[in-house]
């Protein structure tokens, strides 16, 4: 909102202070100064005014003139200018050599195409004092040679552009800002008075009835009839005042409407009584579909949501929102029907939301208006009315409803107030800010007896209505930038990090160690993003209901396509990158719910930059063993052979990547090498590795148990070879699940099956087509004496025997 | 006969240095001590000698026998270590480049993020979590937002298509799913599951239906902070923000309290913030963050008594304190991960 210094200084005394002094203040009270602009003549040296005593054509330009100019100092002087809107004998303002005009623009004597010109004539513009640039100014009133340029003009005025925060309606206004400042700077608020009495005005009314048949929509309602006005441009002090907060001036009745909303944040509209038809003003719903042309003249259909004044026929406003042509005072108009009202918030809020209109009328209704401030304010209006554009009021009002009932009651202890605010500020203090608020105090005594303030809340303050709001003013004008400083009070709550930031700590730094940059990335994705990494299936669970922009509708599934993002951006850039990593939410629809599951997603390219030596390639064994590690920092350890290939994935290249995990079990992850097809979509040179690990948060939270301690043996190991030879269809996990559990089965207690390990891969020679050789060492231990190699090779024997007996697997002796 | 070891001494002594392999050692020193050897040949004379001559060339052979022990001795660990040095390979170029994986970094949002929580864990906040899609209820209902309030328009929250429940994200009743605007919902879930006394701190990520630009982002993060006991003050949310911008910026920084306005608290500040830490732009007070005292209405909504619990909130938007303390002037610069940004603070 912007607020005019000058206009301030009309209900409150500011002389002696700064400007910033005076935003320091507003700051501090809770109106953040967003902007300070200056409007008007600005102070101006060497401007003064001059008349043009005669001009001839310039010799070497069509548009230009040579014009002789009198300041006053009786040595007329040569000005080139290039308007035309003048004649001789005017008077005009000419800034000489050493002016600087707005924007820094210094006058010098120059020469223009050969001849000297000792200043320039000006335009409205180049002062500064308008958007007037057809011409340089003409002073029709004839002011005296030489007179100052500041001294035929008012001061300039000071504009804060402020931010009202929605708690405070009653700031929206000018009398509203006066009353936080005179409070602030302990000076006095004076209202302006009010000098019309209706009860002495002669008996009438131009609008036969008024009916309200919403209440609950418009609770309350007047309006006045005022005969005889005659329309006129406002007078300049009017129109400067508009001006300087951004309003373009109408005529002097709409210009005082709109001077009096920002004077008393109370909004008024006046309607021409000749347009009204059928002699009636009722406040009611639209009809569906009924339609309005706004001020604005724009056409408006509404429905019953709405509601409007209207005459007999039709809308002649949308209520607390804009008028309608229909009513619209204009140069012909005489009489005047005034409406000063309060509405209902809600339904101004809904109806300009919908109407897309938001005016400085709806948006002090729908923050709520001074629910008793409408009378006063119509008075007010019917005041400068009565002076500025004649004509009689005629009485009383019409009205209806009743202003609704807000005034209370607050009863503060102020030991409790200092209880909450931690330092000292006097009973004296605290008075003397609440009634600087037009809060008025008493003493009184609490229902336990206690001695305590009575605060009366006036109805424009409807944001105080507990002891708390109480404090807010309180330390408000204190100054909430004098609060003291304190020590830290710092206590234990027995509680831990929650898991899911835990984990997330500790995934980062194993993927750090590792040589991964982490990366951040905006959790939308486009639904074609999404469709490419699931394939074709129904993706609207995770879609937003009302997105920005379609690259960005839908919540992300994974972390890879980011990273695959950040991969085509830093190679196109020519950055050198091979390892990324992001942890974060992802929503995956599963056993017919949606879930936010914290994920862990990785990428490695594959063929990295040529380095003067070149390192192993990473592959699907690099991706699987990093996502393997991630899941063991959270407490799983995978068995191999619970690994399963991904066979059929949009996203993942069959053959080279695999999964483990349910997500319903509470943990899922994906990794190996992404889809050939896929990483040459997004332009990249290399294949990619990635992983996905996918959590619930509550299955991180899940209680973790201590691993007991498992006593191993001292003694020399007895160690045993095989080789399996089993069709390329049986993975070597299932291989070992097989070889661990006969293994484990023929052990005795006396033999302990330490480990198994898998330690050579062979196909070719000796081995069957499409068959492949698997080659396992066994340790076998006993915990107290040293095994002998006959139990070890019988029990040997009995595993390969069994190994035997399983179906495509074959011991090779 | 002396005269003969010499020579064979001599030979050997020359001829040792050319010896580059254990097997041409092996096979150099049959030809010398083996039993075809020409010093094994030299010794064996000593039968054919006179017997009074024997001790003497006897004395004679083992002196040279012992000269030429320690010729094969020094040659096997010149062997050695030359076999060693061979595996290993010539000298590096130690000013080379490893090309092993270094490490990565961390994301600077991160390093912000776990900075502050480090600093606050020490006056006893412990880091809380919640999910990112909301309920109203959490995000506004809770927080005392006003029913009609435009923060909770289409126009400037996002919500989920489908309205399907969220199988992992509780809600109070049917009310709708949205993508939570603030840390704030993190409050309630904490309140809602446990007793005062609370110091909890809830990092995450939050959504605006911003456009964006160098200064708005639909995602950002924010860290929320609760601090409800008997007895919190205004003075002592002072007090902990002063510690933690002096923590994050040095002794000088300064906080200043500005009155707002935000739904649960009340009384309600925006904080501003000067450091010479931070050059130019810390000399002028500068806006950073909001907070406040926990408002009553909040604690009635989560069934505290709010004449015996008081509590304090406040929200820092990571983003603007990771530009701020780092000098990065675009906040898309953030979500790019240009690795030139990545890489630039170890």
């Amino acid at each position: 909102m912007k607020v005019s210094l000058e206009w301030l200084s009309d209900y409150v005394d500011l002389g002696g202070l700064g400007i910033d002094e005076i935003s320091h203040a507003l700051t501090m009270v809770g109106f953040e100064v967003e902007g300070i602009e200056r409007a008007g003549l600005q102070p101006l040296e060497n401007v003064v005014v001059g008349e043009i005593l005669s001009y001839i054509q310039h010799p070497n330009a069509d548009r230009l003139s040579v014009c002789q100019v009198d300041v006053g100092d009786g040595d007329p002087r040569s000005i080139v200018c290039g308007a035309r809107n003048f004649r001789e004998n005017d008077r005009v303002i000419v800034a000489l050599p050493g002016a600087v005009l707005p924007g820094d623009f210094k006058i010098k004597k120059s020469k223009l195409r050969g001849e000297v010109s000792m200043g320039m004539m000006c335009s409205e513009r180049e002062l500064g004092l308008g958007d007037e640039h057809a011409g340089i100014a003409i002073l029709h009133d004839r002011p005296e040679l030489g007179t100052p340029v500041n001294d035929l003009f008012p001061k300039p005025d000071t504009v804060f552009h402020i931010e009202i925060t929605p708690n405070r309606p009653d700031a929206l206004s000018h009398i509203g800002i006066a009353r936080e400042l005179a409070a602030w700077f302990k000076r006095d608020l004076s209202y302006p008075e009010l000098r019309t009495n209706y009860a002495d005005s002669p008996e009438g009314r131009l609008v036969a009835s008024l009916e309200c048949r919403e209440p609950e929509l418009c609770p309350h309602y007047r309006g006045y009839s005022i005969r005889g006005v005659a329309i006129q441009p406002s007078p300049d002090w009017l129109k400067r005042r508009l001006t300087a907060i951004g309003l373009r001036p109408i005529n002097n009745v709409v210009d005082i409407t709109n001077f009096v909303l920002h004077e008393t944040g109370q909004p008024l509209h006046a309607f021409d009584v000749a347009k009204v038809r059928g002699n009636r003003i009722d406040v009611r719903r639209a009809g569906d579909g009924e339609s309005i042309v706004n001020l604005d003249e724009r056409k408006r259909i509404l429905n019953s949501d709405n509601l409007v004044i209207a005459d007999g026929e039709r809308a002649l406003a949308v209520a607390g929102v804009m008028g309608s042509v229909d009513a619209e005072v204009d140069h012909a108009t005489r009489d005047i029907f005034l409406e000063s009202a309060y509405f209902n918030p809600v339904s101004i809020r809904k109806t300009s939301k919908q109407l897309q209109l938001s005016t400085d009328s709806s948006y002090r209704f729908e923050r709520g208006v001074d629910p008793k401030g409408a009378e006063y304010a119509a008075l007010r209006c019917i005041d400068m009315i009565l002076d500025i554009a004649g004509g009689e009021l005629l009485g009383p009002p019409l009205v209806t409803g009743e202003p609704p009932m807000v005034e209370r009651e607050i009863d503060l202890s102020p030991g409790w107030v200092r209880q909450r605010i931690g330092f000292e500020i006097s009973d004296e203090d605290m008075v003397r800010s609440l009634a600087a608020l037009e809060l008025t105090v008493t003493k009184a005594e609490n229902p336990a007896g206690e001695p305590c303030f009575r605060v009366d809340i006036p109805s424009f303050r409807g944001d105080l209505y507990r002891p708390i709001d109480l404090v807010e003013e309180v330390i408000r004008l204190y100054g909430s930038d004098r609060i003291p400083e304190g020590t830290v009070k710092a206590s234990v709550t027995l509680r831990e990090d929650d898991p899911v930031p835990v984990y997330e700590r500790q995934a980062a730094a194993l993927l750090i160690g590792k040589g991964f940059q982490e990366a951040v990335h905006y959790s939308f994705r486009s639904e074609a993003d999404v469709k490419r990494w699931h394939g074709d299936i129904p993706l609207d669970q995770v879609a937003l209901e009302n997105p920005l922009a379609s690259d960005a509708s839908h919540l992300r599934t994974s972390l890879v396509p980011g990273l695959l993002d950040c991969l085509k951006l830093n190679q196109a850039r020519h950055n050198n990158v091979e390892r990324l990593f992001e942890s974060g939410r992802v929503f995956r629809e599963f056993d017919g719910n949606v879930h936010e599951i914290f994920s862990v997603g990785f990428v490695i390219v594959q063929d990295g930059p040529g380095k003067w030596r070149q390192p192993a390639k990473p592959d699907y064994y690099t991706a699987a063993g990093i996502a393997g590690d991630l899941l063991e920092q959270a407490g799983i350890s995978i068995n191999r052979w619970d690994i399963r290939p991904i066979a059929a994935s949009p996203a993942w290249q069959s053959g080279h990547a695999a999964e483990v995990g349910i997500p319903g079990n509470g943990y899922h992850a994906e990794f190996g090498l992404l889809d050939l097809e896929m990483t040459r979509e997004w332009d990249l040179d290399s294949p990619v590795l990635a992983g996905s690990i996918h959590f619930l948060p509550e299955f991180l939270k899940r209680p973790r148990l201590r691993h007991y301690y498992k006593p191993f043996s001292l003694l020399p190991p007895a160690i045993r070879d095989l080789a399996i030879v089993v069709p390329r269809s049986i993975p070597s996990g299932e291989v070992e699940r097989v070889l661990r559990d006969i293994a484990s089965s023929r052990c005795s207690d006396q033999m302990i099956l330490e480990s198994v390990e898998i330690f050579d891969i062979y196909t070719g020679t000796g081995i069957p087509e499409g068959h492949v050789s698997i080659a396992c060492k066994l340790i076998f231990r006993n915990l107290e004496r040293t095994l002998n190699d006959k139990e070890v090779n019988e029990v040997f024997q009995l595993i390969q025997n069994d190994l035997d007996q399983k179906d495509g697997m074959q011991v090779r002796r | 006969m002396e005269e003969k070891l010499k020579q064979i001494i001599a030979f050997v002594e020359t001829e040792i240095r050319n010896i580059g392999t254990a097997a041409d050692f092996e096979q150099f020193k049959a030809r010398i001590t083996g039993p075809n050897g020409s010093f094994t040949a030299l010794s064996k004379q000593i039968a054919s000698l006179p017997v009074e001559e024997r001790p003497v060339a006897g004395k004679l052979i083992n002196v040279y026998k012992k000269q030429l022990q320690g010729i094969w001795d020094a040659t096997v660990s010149r062997l050695e270590r030359e076999e060693l040095a061979r595996k290993i390979g010539p000298a590096v170029d130690p000013t080379l480049a490893s090309t092993d994986a270094g490490n990565g970094t961390r994301h600077i949002l991160v390093q912000v993020r776990e900075e502050i929580v480090s600093i606050l864990r020490k006056i006893g906040f412990i880091v809380a979590d919640g999910p990112e899609v909301e309920s109203e209820y959490f995000c506004f209902d809770a927080l005392n937002t006003p029913k009609d309030h435009p923060a909770r328009d289409l126009q400037d929250t996002y919500y989920t298509a489908k309205q399907t429940p969220f199988g992992n994200i509780s809600r109070k009743e049917d009310e709708r799913y949205l993508l939570r605007t603030h840390t704030s919902s993190v409050q309630i879930r904490t309140m809602l599951e446990q007793n005062p006394p609370i110091r909890i701190i809830a990092p995450g990520r939050c959504f605006r239906r911003d456009t964006a630009d160098a200064t708005h982002s639909a995602n950002f993060h924010q860290i929320e902070a609760l601090y409800v006991d008997k007895g919190v003050t205004v003075k002592d949310l002072k007090a902990d923000l002063d510690y933690l911008f002096r923590s994050l910026l040095g002794p000088d920084a300064e906080t200043r309290f500005r009155p707002h306005y935000f739904s649960y608290t009340e009384p309600s500040f925006e904080v501003d913030l000067k450091s010479q830490h931070l050059g130019k732009v810390g000399s002028e007070w500068m806006e950073i963050m909001g907070c406040g005292m926990v408002d009553p209405a909040v604690f009635e909504e989560v069934g505290y008594d709010p004449e015996i619990w008081t509590g304090y909130a406040f929200g820092l938007g990571i983003e603007r304190i990771a530009m701020t303390l780092y000098g990065i002037d675009d906040i898309r610069y953030l979500y790019q991960n240009d690795v030139r940004l990545l890489s630039q603070f170890k």
